[in-house]
């Protein structure tokens, strides 16, 4: 009875961070962003074969991290109506390897930040600002991350750096964009700046 | 009962190792349950890319009732129409830029003085003077423009952080040896309030107007212009030399002030530029929702 009792007791030390994690959206983004900063500072991928890999499990994380979908329907706004689905489901993909193409460099160049996160905000019964500050020699960025609930945990749609939301950013310049043009025109425009890059 | 329940769902989906330690002694069962689990991190994380590869492969039929299917509901559902309640969008009014045509020149001037002039020059000093030396100029900077932050904390009716920010300059300019450490922070770990004039006519209800790009200076509006202009007088490195407001010395410390800032940040703009469809409408947007942010702040 007692042998089962320690184990009952360890098995249940052990899950209460699993069920922490899968939970509270502070936790799940500071996991992510943790899991970042361990590959970027890990000593054994370094040289071009390591940037490679590097690469390869920056994308496997953002992937878990944010939810691209939620990101672009709140980057288009109301303009997502006017697509097709067809037309969303590029959108998507296109718009995700802009963000990568563009920050994936950004965050290769981080390297011995160190990342403070500070507190979460509700802003909805489904979303939450998780608030963190880069530390850096010449001063401290705030980094605010904004989460959905998922079915099974929380997905960040949008970035704030210093003020700045990412998606209000690109809203503010698609909508110039798709003012007095339909939406091929923007999604003409996303495929020749992901084309250039590759 | 929770508790219960999770455990037992626990228990049946995701906990292997578990399984494996249960039969085992007691006096050994730490160490096992130890060793399982990081063998079982050094598998998650061996496995990684082949587990992304996967979710592409055939699906079993067991899996294909459940799994995807649920999955499969969820892609159609997430592609379908937004209401604005959904995706939390005010239809926000756009920025009044009646000199887009000539700003759109100043804008691509500016981007030309920075890649031939500026980040050159940025760079070079980068390299001839240590990052040490660097952050005590930063230090000292910023420590000199206290009278900026005071009296505009003051007239933003911020009392306290006025004097938190003559505390830190009365101990960044003693302790800190006359602002070359930022010691109120390092040492004592005060936070102050940064404040500007644009600032603080924004607090007063004074609107954004229009947006202009300045040569040189980039972008800005008529009341961070004056804001800028207002700032200028409260700077002590206005008044080193002669009695005009601004002459080779005060403007030189400017010049050196921003290089020696550009020297931590270069790269910045060219992320900016990179990541943009319009550089130009993203640095507007980017310098509105950053003065908004400051104003609401």
């Amino acid at each position: 009875m007692k042998k089962s009792f320690r184990i009952f007791m360890l098995v249940l030390m052990m899950m209460l961070p699993i069920y922490v994690f899968g939970g509270a959206p502070f936790d799940t983004v500071k996991m992510n962003v943790g899991s970042v900063l361990e590959i970027l500072g890990d000593p054994k991928l370094k040289g071009d074969a390591g940037r490679k890999v590097k690469e390869q499990k920056l994308e496997v994380i953002a992937d878990k991290m944010f939810d691209y979908i939620e990101l672009s329907k709140r980057t288009l706004g109301l303009n997502w109506n006017k697509f097709t689905q067809e037309q969303r489901k590029e959108f998507v993909d296109l718009f995700k390897m802009v963000l990568k193409d563009a920050y994936v460099d950004k965050i290769m160049a981080y390297t011995n930040e160190r990342v403070n996160f500070t507190k979460e905000v509700s802003l909805s019964e489904t979303t939450y600002e998780i608030q963190s500050v880069v530390v850096r020699k010449s001063g401290e960025v705030p980094i605010f991350y904004r989460a959905i609930k998922r079915e099974n945990s929380w997905k960040v749609y949008d970035v704030i750096v210093e003020g700045v939301s990412l998606i209000n950013n690109y809203r503010t310049q698609f909508r110039e964009i798709l003012g007095n043009n339909p939406p091929e025109t923007l999604l003409e425009t996303l495929r020749k700046k992901v084309g250039k890059r590759q | 009962m929770t508790t219960i329940l999770f455990l037992v769902s626990c228990l049946l989906l995701e906990c292997p190792f578990l399984l494996y330690a249960a039969p085992v002694d007691t006096d050994k069962a730490d160490t096992i349950v130890f060793e399982t689990q990081s063998e079982l991190v050094k598998q998650s994380e061996e496995e990684t890319p082949e587990k992304t590869l996967d979710r592409y492969e055939d699906a079993k039929i067991e899996e294909a009732s459940t799994v995807l299917s649920s999955k499969e509901e969820d892609d159609i559902e997430a592609y379908e129409d937004v209401t604005s309640d959904e995706i939390g969008v005010v239809e926000e009014q756009g920025i009044a830029d009646p000199f887009e045509f000539l700003n759109r020149g100043v804008f691509h001037f500016n981007d030309k003085v920075y890649f031939w002039v500026w980040k050159p020059i940025s760079q070079g000093y980068k390299y001839v003077v240590p990052e040490g030396i660097r952050g005590i100029f930063s230090s000292f900077y910023e420590n000199i423009k206290a009278p900026v932050r005071i009296i505009n904390n003051l007239l933003q009716g911020k009392p306290k952080f006025a004097a938190i920010e003559l505390g830190k300059f009365l101990i960044n300019s003693t302790l800190g040896i006359g602002g070359l450490r930022n010691c109120a922070k390092e040492c004592f770990g005060i936070e102050g309030r940064n404040a500007d004039f644009g600032q603080t006519l924004g607090k007063y209800g004074v609107g954004f107007g229009f947006y202009i790009v300045l040569p040189f200076l980039g972008p800005s509006n008529p009341r961070d212009g004056v804001g800028w202009l207002v700032d200028w007088t409260l700077r002590p490195t206005t008044y080193i030399s002669t009695d005009q407001w601004f002459d080779l010395q005060s403007v030189g410390l400017y010049v050196h002030e921003k290089v020696n800032d550009t020297s931590f940040h270069i790269g910045e703009y060219e992320i900016l530029k990179q990541a943009a469809i319009d550089p130009y409408i993203a640095m507007r947007d980017a310098y509105v929702q950053y003065r908004t942010k400051l104003i609401e702040r």
